[in-house]
Formats: C-alpha cells, structure tokens, sequence
C-alpha cells in the first residue's frame, strides 16, 4: 500500500540566497498548498536548484524564512526536514542492491533488517519493480532506476517530494510515460511534489502551478494555462512555447485591449499590462492562433505573407512566413490535404489572440 | 600478437612485445627468481667426509711406515739394493702424497646442497624480531589510514578544487626532500635534547625518550609514508559522486554513517592499495628505524636481513629471511583483498 502522509505547505518569506556578490535568489515570498504539484520552471543557472536546495535543507536562506508545514525551518538539516530530493543524476548508491537503496531512509532510522526489507518490497511493488530488489542499480535499466530513487524516498515517507529534473536523463517515450506515472503518484500519495525543471512540457503537463524563473527571481506564478495564455513578462512568453513577435508602438487603447502599430500593420490584441499609447512594445503571437484566410475571408486582425517553407511535423505542420513585421511561424493542424504552394497568402487572427507586452528580456536573449 | 601487428604494424608490435618481456622478466621475476633460488641452497661439507677424513688418517699412518721403512733401508747390506729399495719406497711416497693432497681438496671444498634449512635458521630472537615488525608495520599502515582518511576526504569533497591542489601541493613538498634528511630532521626533533622535549619542558613534563622506546619509529615512518597513503585515498575519494553524500543525508543519515555506508564502501580500492603500500613499505623499511633509534631499541626486521647479508657474511640464510618477509607482504596484500573486497582489477585502477 501507499503511504499516506499529508502533504505539507511550504511558505518562502523574503528568503534570499546570495553566494559571496551573486545573488543567486533575490528575496522571494512563495507558498505552495499542502498536497499540490507544483513545478519552478527556468533556464540553467535561474536559481531554481538553489530554491530546491532552500526547501531541503542544503542551503540556509541568506535572509527571510522558509516554512514547511507552518514551522520554520532555520538550523533544521535535511536529515530532519519532512523533506526528501530526488536528484537529477537519481545518485542511487551503487555498491547496495535495489532494495537496500529503498530501504536506506529506514536502515537510519533504526529498522531492524528483515522489517526494512520488507518494506522496501512493498514499495518496490507499488513503482512496479517486483522482482528487482536483489539487483544492482547497474543492472536495471534508465526508467527502472528512475522508480527506484522515488520508491527510496517514499520510504521516508516525506510530506514534501523535490524533484530536480529527475526524467532529464530518460529517453522522449520513456519521459512521456514517466510524467503520467509521477503525476498518479503525487495524486494518489497526496504529497506536495516540488518539481524543477527546464522542459515547460513537463512543467505544463503535470503541475497545478507553474512558477517561471529568470535571473533569481520568480516572474510568474500560475497554472498551466495563466503561464501559456496569459504570460506576465516578455521572457514568460517566450520562455514557454513557441512564440512569435511582433515589436511595434501602442496606438490607441479601448478598454483592455489595444492597437499597436506594427511595420506589418496595426493590430488589435488583449493589453493585460495596461499600456498607454506611445509606448514601445511588443505583440506576442503563439504560432497555433495564427490561421491561413481563404480568399473573402476576414479576421479581426490580418496580415499579409509569402510562404517561405512548410515543415510537415505530423499531427500539424509549421509554416514560416516572410511579413512585413519579420518572419512569422504559423502551425496548422493536419487536414491531409496535403502542402500548399509557396506563395502570397494573408494570416488572421483574432483579437483576444495575441498578448501585448512590453518591450523586456526574452529567453533568446537570456540564452 | 596478431592483433598487437595489426593495430601497430610489425616493429612496433615486436618493441612492445620485446619491452614487456624485459619488463616482466627483469622487473618481475628475475629479482624474485634469484632471492629465492639464493635461499634454497647451502654451501655444505661434501658427503662423506667423515669416511675421507678417516681414509686419510689411514693414509698418513701408512706415510709413517714408508719413512720407517726408508730408515731401516738406509742399513742394507749392498749399497745397490739401499739404493733400489730407497728410490721404491720414494715413489711409494710421492704417490701417497699425491693421493692424500687429492683426498683432502675432495674433503674440504664444499658442495652445493639444496635445502630448506635456511628456513629453519630463524632462532627465538629473530622469530620475536620478525613479529614484532609486522605488528608495527600494521600499527603504522593503520595510523597512517586514520591521518590519512580525514584529510583526503577533507581536501577531495569539501574544499574548492583551486584550494584541494594546492593543498595537494603543499603534502607534496616535503617529498622533494630526500628521505633521509626528512627522517634525520625527526629524529633531530625527537632527540632527548631536540626541540619537542624543550617544548615539553617548559610545561614541566619530561624529557620523553622517544627514540630510546621506539615510539620516534613510528612518528618517522608515518611521517615517511603517509604520501602513499594520502594519493590512493584521495584519487578514490574524488571520484565519490557528492550527490550519492547529500542523498544519504537526505534520506536521515547522520555523519558517521554516511562514512560507514557510503564513503568508506566507495573507498574500498584506494584503502587497499594505500594500506598496501604503507605496510609494504614500512616492514622492508631499512633506513628509519635505523636512523630512529640508532641502535638503541630492538631493530627491526630489514636491519636482520642486512646484517646476515653483509655482517654474517650468510648470503643463502638473509635470502631466506628476505624470502620470508616478501611471503608476508604477499600474504598481506591478499588479505587486505579479501578483507575489502576489492578485486586485482579495481586496484589497477
């Protein structure tokens, strides 16, 4: 069976991480709910392992507070926390079989040998490897040591799992299945799963919220849909998912939209920053809003291009399209009715499409 | 062969194979080859020679009747039968001569014999001798490991790798120094006038004979060998995964068992060849314990095998002595294997 200890919330207060004069984490307030998935998504060298790293006790904040369960957790080690890490590398211990890593957690706490054994199996059964417990972790195989270090930290029976990047060393199918199979686990566990990463697929598809980091600092927290949809930042927007931009000037604002002037026209988009016009920004249009008009056909907004190139994908093709606003990305879903020949063709899209943000770092920038 | 010619070409594969023949002929065998072959015979009276020893008593005695008889031969009646008889009896003599010079060299020069008696020359003293090196080897190899340990796991996992070499650096130095000089300047500080028991007297305790017990023996060949104990331990050390570390902390492990289940395992090949080498190289050690102590404590074992070399003049019983530290050693490092797990191929790494 299961184990089933409540998950527990966690509460950053002002807590800042600054290594000699770099501040790796600027002051930070976060709380995630007891019981949630909740993933940091970020660049390398963002700061996110070295929140990971505040939640489980290698590192004291440099100020401000981190909480867990509502009790503070100053001078409190990662022996002691509720807290276990699976890590990146899964740094299992190779010189002890499957269940003897499974059982670690317990061999400290005092079990006696033939009790911890079998518990280890119990839990070895639970992440689908019967049988493996008397092998090497050099002897199973990428997905199979994947279960083991989660089966070796649900042995502890933590009230808060921290994931740092653990799929990143799995195959794509392997990957894929493993999302599904953490995402079961943290449901059916009801532990609070902490889950850093740099792949926005794993982030968008497992977490509850996102939080997206940049430079030590968290820039937006939200579910998956407020991160994708409704980015906060220039560097969200182009930081998760494929996006197109279309820098110009605010024309005129009605309500909570604008138009922004851009070389390849004026567009009408939601202006969730409020921007007054005048002002330098940037349209931002995700390649999946942007549609082919047939001939009579009108949209909100329109733009006119010449089909550079059609990269067939699968379930949706890509098309790169040369505007007067620069080169544009547009994805279709595949009709099988085949390509299309190069040439003019106008692009539409609707008013509530696109997002206009102010001009900032991109994550092109930022790599 | 086929494979070596077909990766380097013919001279090349000749050269290789040319240069590890002479190294494991010259560096591997012939030395062994020839210490044990020296402690497997004795020069020995020839067998025998109580018989030729008698022979030639009887010899002599017959010698004694010729003269005899030449004085009686020198009363014949006609000078032409004293002069037949004497130039008779002088042959006889010279003859006998001859066969008694034969006999005796036959008598004297000594054969080969092989025999494991060497092995047997070893006397109550010696045997004591012999023991108590081992133990104090091992008393050295496991002090040195306990110096050793902390510090190599110090300088491989906590410290920045910019401080670890020149930390590194820093244990290094001392060995540019001949090791001679390194151990005269301890026995210098250990001396009954030296600079520590100044320092102890100004506290009011001593002057501590640390040469005269033996103890400077140990402190010098710590002090001598602690580099080959250092190296193995932190060359495995480093390749410790820090990871593998903070996951046992996670997982509640405190600081000692982290060492006993995670480091300490990891650390098996490099205590291995660490601890091989520091007892290796402190039972055949000749110099320290002789310049430690200058004949004032019991000496330790090397010392015995030089004197039977080059004091006893007894080359096939110090080739036996010898013969019999290397079995030791030997023993040892299977030992050491076995009581580590660690297989020939680990410590080759």
């Amino acid at each position: 069976m299961i184990p089933t200890p409540s998950g527990m919330d966690i509460a950053l207060s002002g807590a800042a991480v600054r290594f000699g004069t770099f501040q790796a984490v600027h002051p930070t307030d976060l709380t995630i709910e007891a019981g949630e998935f909740f993933s940091i998504l970020g660049p390398s060298g963002c700061g996110k392992t070295t929140i990971l790293r505040l939640l489980s006790g290698f590192l004291d904040p440099s100020e401000g507070e981190v909480r867990i369960g509502g009790r503070p957790m100053a001078g409190i080690g990662p022996s002691d926390r509720p807290t276990a890490l699976i890590f990146q590398n899964l740094a299992l211990f190779p010189l002890m079989t499957v269940w003897e890593n499974v059982a670690f957690g317990l061999e400290m706490r005092g079990w006696k040998t033939a009790r911890r054994r079998a518990r280890a199996f119990e839990l070895l059964e639970i992440v689908a490897l019967d049988g493996q417990g008397d092998k090497l972790p050099a002897e199973i195989s990428g997905g199979q040591r994947q279960r083991v270090a989660i089966a070796r930290a649900l042995a502890v029976e933590p009230a808060v799992l921290l994931l740092d990047e653990p799929l990143s060393a799995l195959d794509l199918k392997l990957r894929q299945h493993m999302r599904a199979e953490l995402k079961q686990l943290q449901e059916a566990t009801g532990i609070t799963f902490v889950y850093i990463t740099h792949d926005q697929g794993e982030a968008l598809t497992m977490s509850d919220r996102v939080a997206v980091m940049n430079r030590g600092r968290i820039v937006q927290v939200g579910s998956a849909d407020d991160v994708y949809d409704r980015p906060a930042t220039a560097f969200v927007a182009t930081f998760v998912g494929e996006m197109n931009h279309l820098p110009g000037r605010i024309e005129s604002v009605a309500g909570d939209r604008a138009r922004i002037a851009t070389p390849g026209g004026s567009f009408l988009a939601p202006n969730p920053g409020g921007l007054a016009p005048g002002t330098e920004a940037v349209l931002f249009l995700r390649p999946e809003r942007l549609h082919l008009l047939g001939p009579g056909e009108v949209a909100a907004n329109g733009i006119d291009g010449h089909l550079l190139r059609r990269d067939m994908e699968g379930a949706f093709s890509t098309l790169i399209v040369e505007t007067a606003a620069g080169r544009l990305t547009v994805q279709r879903v595949n009709s099988g009715a085949g390509g299309l020949p190069a040439g003019p063709l106008r692009l539409g899209f609707a008013d509530s499409a696109g997002v206009i943000l102010p001009a900032g770092e991109t994550a092109d920038d930022a790599a | 062969m086929t494979r070596l010619r077909r990766s380097f070409g013919a001279p090349m594969a000749a050269l290789i194979v040319l240069l590890t023949g002479t190294w494991v002929l010259g560096l591997i065998a012939a030395p062994q080859v020839i210490m044990i072959e020296q402690s497997l015979w004795k020069m020995d009276r020839p067998a025998g020679a109580d018989e030729l020893s008698v022979q030639i008593d009887r010899l002599y005695n017959r010698l004694d009747m010729l003269m005899l008889d030449r004085a009686a031969a020198r009363t014949l009646r006609t000078p032409s039968a004293t002069e037949a008889k004497l130039a008779q009896i002088d042959a006889e003599r010279a003859a006998l001569a001859a066969e008694i010079a034969d006999l005796e060299t036959a008598e004297r020069t000594p054969v080969k014999t092989w025999t494991l008696s060497n092995y047997a020359q070893m006397g109550q003293a010696h045997l004591r001798i012999f023991a108590k090196t081992i133990l104090a080897s091992l008393a050295v190899t496991a002090i040195a490991f306990a110096v050793c340990y902390p510090i190599a796991f110090a300088i491989a996992k906590l410290e920045p790798p910019r401080r670890a070499a020149l930390i590194m650096l820093a244990l290094v130095i001392p060995y540019a120094i001949n090791e001679l000089l390194r151990v005269f300047a301890w026995q210098m500080i250990l001396n009954y006038g030296g600079p520590l028991n100044a320092a102890l007297g100004l506290v009011g305790i001593g002057p501590v004979p640390f040469l005269e017990s033996g103890s400077g023996v140990f402190v010098a060949m710590v002090y001598a060998y602690i580099l080959f104990m250092v190296f193995p331990l932190y060359n495995v050390l480093e390749t410790l995964d820090t990871n593998q570390i903070e996951a046992a902390r996670d997982l509640g492990a405190k600081t000692w068992q982290i060492h006993r289940r995670i480091v300490l395992p990891h650390a098996r090949p490099g205590i291995a060849v660490g601890c091989i080498m520091t007892f290796m190289l402190s039972a055949g050690s000749y110099s320290v314990p002789y310049i430690m102590t200058r004949g004032t404590a019991a000496p330790w074992f090397a010392q015995l095998v030089y004197n039977r070399f080059f004091q006893a003049s007894d080359w096939n019983v110090g080739a036996a002595y010898a013969v019999s530290l290397l079995a030791v050693c030997t023993g040892f490092v299977f030992l050491m294997m076995r009581l580590l797990k660690v297989r020939l191929r680990d410590i080759a790494k």
